[in-house]
């Protein structure tokens, strides 16, 4: 019972320290743009080819010169990407949403509306003939 | 059989109880960062820390019992009866300290402790909230094991679990920016400066700094790395998480294991990508500390050929994590 309590307590702490962050305006949100996707891919020594960015600016999914594919999206005020060979990303399209999912559980499918169709060479990697 | 000494007197749950002070630390820290811009929080990131946190606590109401049971079963097989006296407690301070260090150490190196330790580093910010932010699943990785020789040599149970509460509770205020060096205090204990740069990922500062109270272990053993000035630290994981939902933060490497050894094409490999460094792959193709310390090292922004960190006795022993097992 005491362990109950225990946990029950740090459930609303939890809540308490989370409402504080937020009553303290710390809700920034980063926003996805070329220039910081070049940046990404020059840290890592690629180059940036063409790049996909959703409606919302919160995901993005670019190809670089040398044919590998950069998958990122805001993670709250960061932003959080992956490199990959073309082959290791699924790319899948429904519904004028393109959904680009990796293997691994700590990073889930990157999900992006777009306005209008997908330009030729994110076209070529969907799977399925959704394209 | 022999049952272990009981302590003299009644030992507080030291975590449960130190828990109001870590939520009033928290609160202050944050009234810092807004009023001085020091430092970082966002509140997403934050309630995955403590969700993690609360997690952990869930783990320990349920798994803790075989963690404790352990150390009593062990203890009915001590060499020596250390009893409690103030002498034999300091030993066990220092004692599970140095422990401490090489669970840390291990964990970092070795892929199957890192499946449970990454959690705590999987946070791109570095604030009290990250200091929360621990494993669900270190019990079932059998983390305690290093503290069962302990046991084993004498040092009764409660002892060592008591210690190991105390270090846990110390080493929440270190994780935090808005605190600068310590002067004097940097060169024995355990610090917010030296913390941090356990937790960047820039190349100059990966597996460095291990300690848990006392940094003297890391200046003992080679892995002591001081916080410089001329670069901006950058926190979290190689492979950043690109979630906050905290199930597939507490369990994304251990499906990343489960993926790889089920298609290794070998024992071998297998073996390898459960207790290889992490990143280890067959062919060396992915990233490990090792690999990208040594591309940083042979880069323009690397040490100065004739430095300690050029020749690979910084951080990271030369050759280290090149092959794998």
């Amino acid at each position: 019972m005491s362990d109950l309590l225990v946990l029950a307590a740090s459930a609303l702490g939890v809540l308490a320290m989370v409402g504080a962050a937020m009553a303290l305006g710390f809700r920034t949100r980063a926003r996805l743009t070329e220039s910081e996707l070049a940046r990404i891919a020059a840290e890592e020594g690629r180059t940036l080819q063409e790049a996909l960015i959703a409606a919302d600016a919160r995901s993005a999914f670019a190809r670089l010169a040398d044919g590998a594919v950069l998958v990122a999206r805001a993670l709250g005020d960061g932003v959080s990407a992956r490199i990959a060979p073309a082959s290791g990303v699924r790319v899948t399209l429904e519904k004028g949403r393109l959904r680009v999912a990796l293997a691994d559980i700590g990073y889930p499918p990157l999900e992006l509306r777009l306005q209008q169709a997908p330009p030729a060479w994110a076209a070529a990697m969907v799977q399925g003939g959704g394209a | 059989m022999k049952a272990p000494i009981a302590p003299p007197f009644e030992i507080p749950d030291i975590v449960t109880y130190a828990v109001p002070g870590f939520i009033l630390l928290i609160v202050v820290e944050m009234l810092v960062v807004r009023a001085t811009g020091r430092g970082r929080y966002q509140f997403a990131d934050s309630a995955s820390s403590l969700w993690m946190g609360f997690g952990n606590q869930v783990a320990k109401v349920l798994l803790g019992g075989f963690v404790v049971a352990s150390y009593f079963w062990v203890a009915q097989f001590r060499l020596f009866d250390l009893g409690w006296t103030w002498q034999v407690a300091a030993a066990c301070f220092f004692a599970e300290d140095l422990v401490y260090y090489w669970f840390h150490r291990i964990s970092h190196e070795r892929r199957w402790f890192w499946a449970s330790h990454v959690i705590h580093h999987s946070s791109q910010h570095y604030n009290l909230t990250t200091a929360l932010r621990q494993t669900w699943t270190g019990a079932l990785g059998l983390a305690f094991i290093f503290w069962l020789p302990l046991v084993w040599l004498g040092f009764p149970p409660a002892m060592v679990l008591m210690f190991q509460s105390i270090s846990l509770v110390y080493q929440f205020w270190i994780h935090t920016e808005t605190i600068d060096r310590l002067g004097p205090l940097e060169w024995v204990m355990n610090t917010p400066s030296h913390h941090r740069v356990h937790h960047a990922i820039n190349p100059r500062y990966l597996d460095a700094n291990y300690a848990g109270v006392l940094i003297v272990w890391d200046r003992l053993f080679g892995t002591f790395v001081p916080e410089t000035k001329d670069e901006k630290i950058r926190y979290g994981i190689i492979t950043q998480l690109g979630t906050f939902n905290p199930f597939r933060i507490a369990f994304h490497e251990w499906a990343g294991i489960w993926r790889d050894v089920t298609h290794a094409k070998s024992p071998r490999e297998a073996w390898g990508f459960l207790f290889g460094p992490p990143g280890w792959s067959p062919d060396g193709s992915r990233k490990t500390s090792a690999s990208l310390k040594a591309a940083w090292r042979a880069g323009p922004h690397g040490p100065p050929a004739s430095s300690p960190a050029a020749l690979g006795r910084s951080k990271t022993r030369a050759g280290e994590g090149a092959g794998g097992p």
